[in-house]
């Protein structure tokens, strides 16, 4: 059977209570480290494993990537469309390689599946876009990471 | 029948039966490279060596046949090593360009060394590389990847019945070329990428565009020719990539020609007419049927069914004709100057008939006759059922509507009134009957392209009466 037993006076005040809290709020303002930064001018540092925006790796100006499809195969999210051609100096490389941005889901797997040393993920992370993009080749091509 | 043991299982065999067929039937798979069922044995890779007891050394399996009594193992320590030796070997020379290479995800060399070589490599040389020849516009060559299983030289020598391809030179420096470097002569050259068992030899048409493993196999038949050839149609994403032989002993054995590898091409030709068409402008197929319903009204209509149509659809037309045109005249027609079974010849000593519809056999067995452009018929209306194959007849003045595949490019719509798009061979199910007389079914691989409807949903609009003729 449910009692119902009224608040003794001193809680029904709320007035020890009220000052309790305050005095936590204050004691982590006044003499705690500050746990948020200010973002755009100080960055925090990530782990060089992170997997944040994609980019194809080139040397001396060629591009790594055959065109050898292992990462949209790979792909759980199927965002990468590659179509393959030939060229003079590269018997295959990649005429098109397209990723759907808003579908990837930065698992990295393409990165793990490439025999060939080309897709990785960098740590940029600051992808926020007012339209719905799609990564192409030539956006891949620039070298923003140092994997 | 005698028997043998293999891997300790009692197999019965054929004298003259060879190790490799016989343990396929015991459920065992011995690893082949130059051994082809289709071509003769010469034990040359040496990739399928098993340990039969009382010999001394380890035996290929493609070269000894099985006798009474042997006790064969395929899976003892001595074969392993055997193996493993023989793929270090072959691939001592052979490029990592698996991702360049077409045949990778369907290669031989891949399977293989996966499952018996060994993962790790002791040689550091220089591999050995060649230049390539221009092998014509099939096949795209590729020496650096060849292992010299001489698949394809017994392949031009003993199928093709044409000796194009050599090997020269010996030992280290063998190349296998054409002679004198010139191009492929054969019209089965398709089949030296397909039995080539690394990406050595490859096909110009599929160079590139699609990986082995991303393609979804659809086993159908070919109507190229009246020999039906079996055929598995690889497709991906509603677009037909290529299409291979599949093996029946009975029909193709394991082999097709150019002619009919490439013949899928004209369904997904870009002047292919996928929306009907009334006096070569585009229109709705409400209208379009309305308004054939009228040209037709009252006429004394030929109806020529082409000799590529599926059983099940002549049926249908046949049917669809003596109930609603009555008086009219149903006929069949193909390939020119081949009105009959019995001018149905084989056009060489391999595969290829003189036919190049599929289904004569079972036009002729529906009682449809054939269609004699010499012979006056008096009529003033004439409706065209085509799978696309079959060569158009000329028909005159008469009003003509066009059923079936129609190419902007090689079958002068312009001529027709209307044409109302149907569906090609990939893209439906059916019945064909060839030379033999064996019944073989289609299948479909596709999904019907623009706006096309199959000839039994085009004769039930033209057959429903709901739809007023003169209305529109």
């Amino acid at each position: 059977m449910l009692v119902k037993r009224k608040p003794a006076i001193w809680n029904r005040l709320y007035f020890v209570e009220i000052i309790q809290g305050l005095w936590i709020t204050f004691k982590n303002f006044l003499f705690h480290k500050k746990v948020t930064i200010q973002f755009p001018e100080q960055r925090r540092d990530y782990s060089s494993r992170y997997r944040g925006q994609h980019y194809i790796k080139s040397v001396n100006n060629v591009e790594n990537c055959t065109a050898c499809m292992l990462c949209p195969t790979v792909c759980p999210a199927s965002c990468i469309h590659i179509i393959a051609g030939e060229r003079e100096d590269k018997e295959k490389y990649p005429v098109k390689f397209d990723i759907d941005i808003l579908r990837c889901c930065f698992c990295g797997m393409c990165e793990e599946a490439c025999p060939k040393d080309a897709i990785k993920l960098s740590n940029i992370y600051e992808m926020s876009q007012q339209n719905r993009e799609v990564y192409e080749k030539d956006f891949l091509l620039e070298q923003r990471g140092n994997k | 029948m005698p028997k043998c043991t293999i891997d300790g299982k009692e197999v019965e065999f054929k004298p003259g039966e060879n190790l490799i067929t016989v343990a396929k039937r015991a459920g065992v798979d011995i690893p082949v490279f130059c051994y082809h069922p289709g071509l003769t044995v010469v034990a040359q890779c040496r990739m399928c060596y098993v340990e039969v007891e009382k010999m001394p050394k380890l035996q290929t399996a493609c070269s000894t046949n099985a006798a009474e009594g042997m006790v064969v193992k395929t899976n003892s320590e001595n074969v392993k090593k055997g193996r493993a030796g023989t793929m270090e070997f072959l691939l001592l020379n052979h490029p990592l360009d698996c991702p360049i290479c077409d045949k990778s995800g369907e290669c031989d060399l891949q399977d293989n060394s996966y499952g018996h070589g060994s993962a790790y490599m002791r040689h550091s040389e220089e591999r050995r590389t060649y230049v390539d020849v221009d092998m014509g516009p099939v096949i795209e060559k590729n020496m650096n990847r060849c292992i010299h299983c001489t698949r394809c030289i017994r392949f031009g020598d003993e199928i093709a019945g044409i000796r194009e391809m050599v090997a020269v030179k010996r030992g280290n420096n063998v190349d296998i070329t054409t002679i004198d470097g010139e191009a492929l002569k054969t019209e089965y050259a398709g089949n030296y990428a397909d039995i080539c068992p690394t990406g050595s030899l490859t096909l110009r048409d599929f160079r590139f565009r699609k990986r082995a493993w991303m393609l979804k196999k659809t086993a159908s038949i070919c109507e190229g020719c009246s020999k039906g050839c079996n055929i598995e149609l690889q497709h991906e994403g509603n677009v037909v990539y290529r299409t291979i032989p599949r093996e029946n002993l009975e029909v193709n054995k394991y082999w097709m020609c150019d002619e009919g590898r490439f013949n899928y091409h004209y369904t997904q030709d870009e002047t292919r007419v996928l929306e009907p068409r009334w006096n070569n402008e585009k229109t709705s197929w409400e209208d379009s049927i309305l308004a054939v319903k009228t040209a037709l009204e009252g006429k004394k209509v030929l109806f020529l069914v082409g000799t590529d149509l599926t059983l099940e659809e002549m049926s249908a037309i046949r049917e669809f004709t003596g109930l609603y045109y009555p008086g009219s005249v149903l006929q069949h027609f193909g390939t020119p100057g081949i009105e009959t079974s019995a001018q149905d010849q084989p056009a060489d000593k391999i595969l290829k008939m003189t036919s190049k519809t599929s289904n004569l056999r079972g036009a002729e067995k529906l009682g449809i006759v054939p269609h004699n452009p010499r012979v006056d018929h008096d009529f003033s209306a004439a409706v065209v059922f085509t799978g696309g194959r079959a060569v158009l007849p000329e028909l005159g003045h008469a009003i003509q509507v066009g059923v079936g595949v129609f190419l902007d490019k090689d079958h002068q719509t312009a001529k027709y009134q209307h044409i109302l798009p149907g569906l090609a061979y990939t893209e439906k199910d059916g019945t064909i009957i060839n030379h033999q007389g064996k019944e073989q079914k289609l299948k479909r691989a596709i999904l019907p392209r623009g706006r096309s409807k199959s000839t039994a949903e085009i004769l039930m609009l033209l057959a429903n009466k709901k739809t007023k003729v003169g209305v529109a």
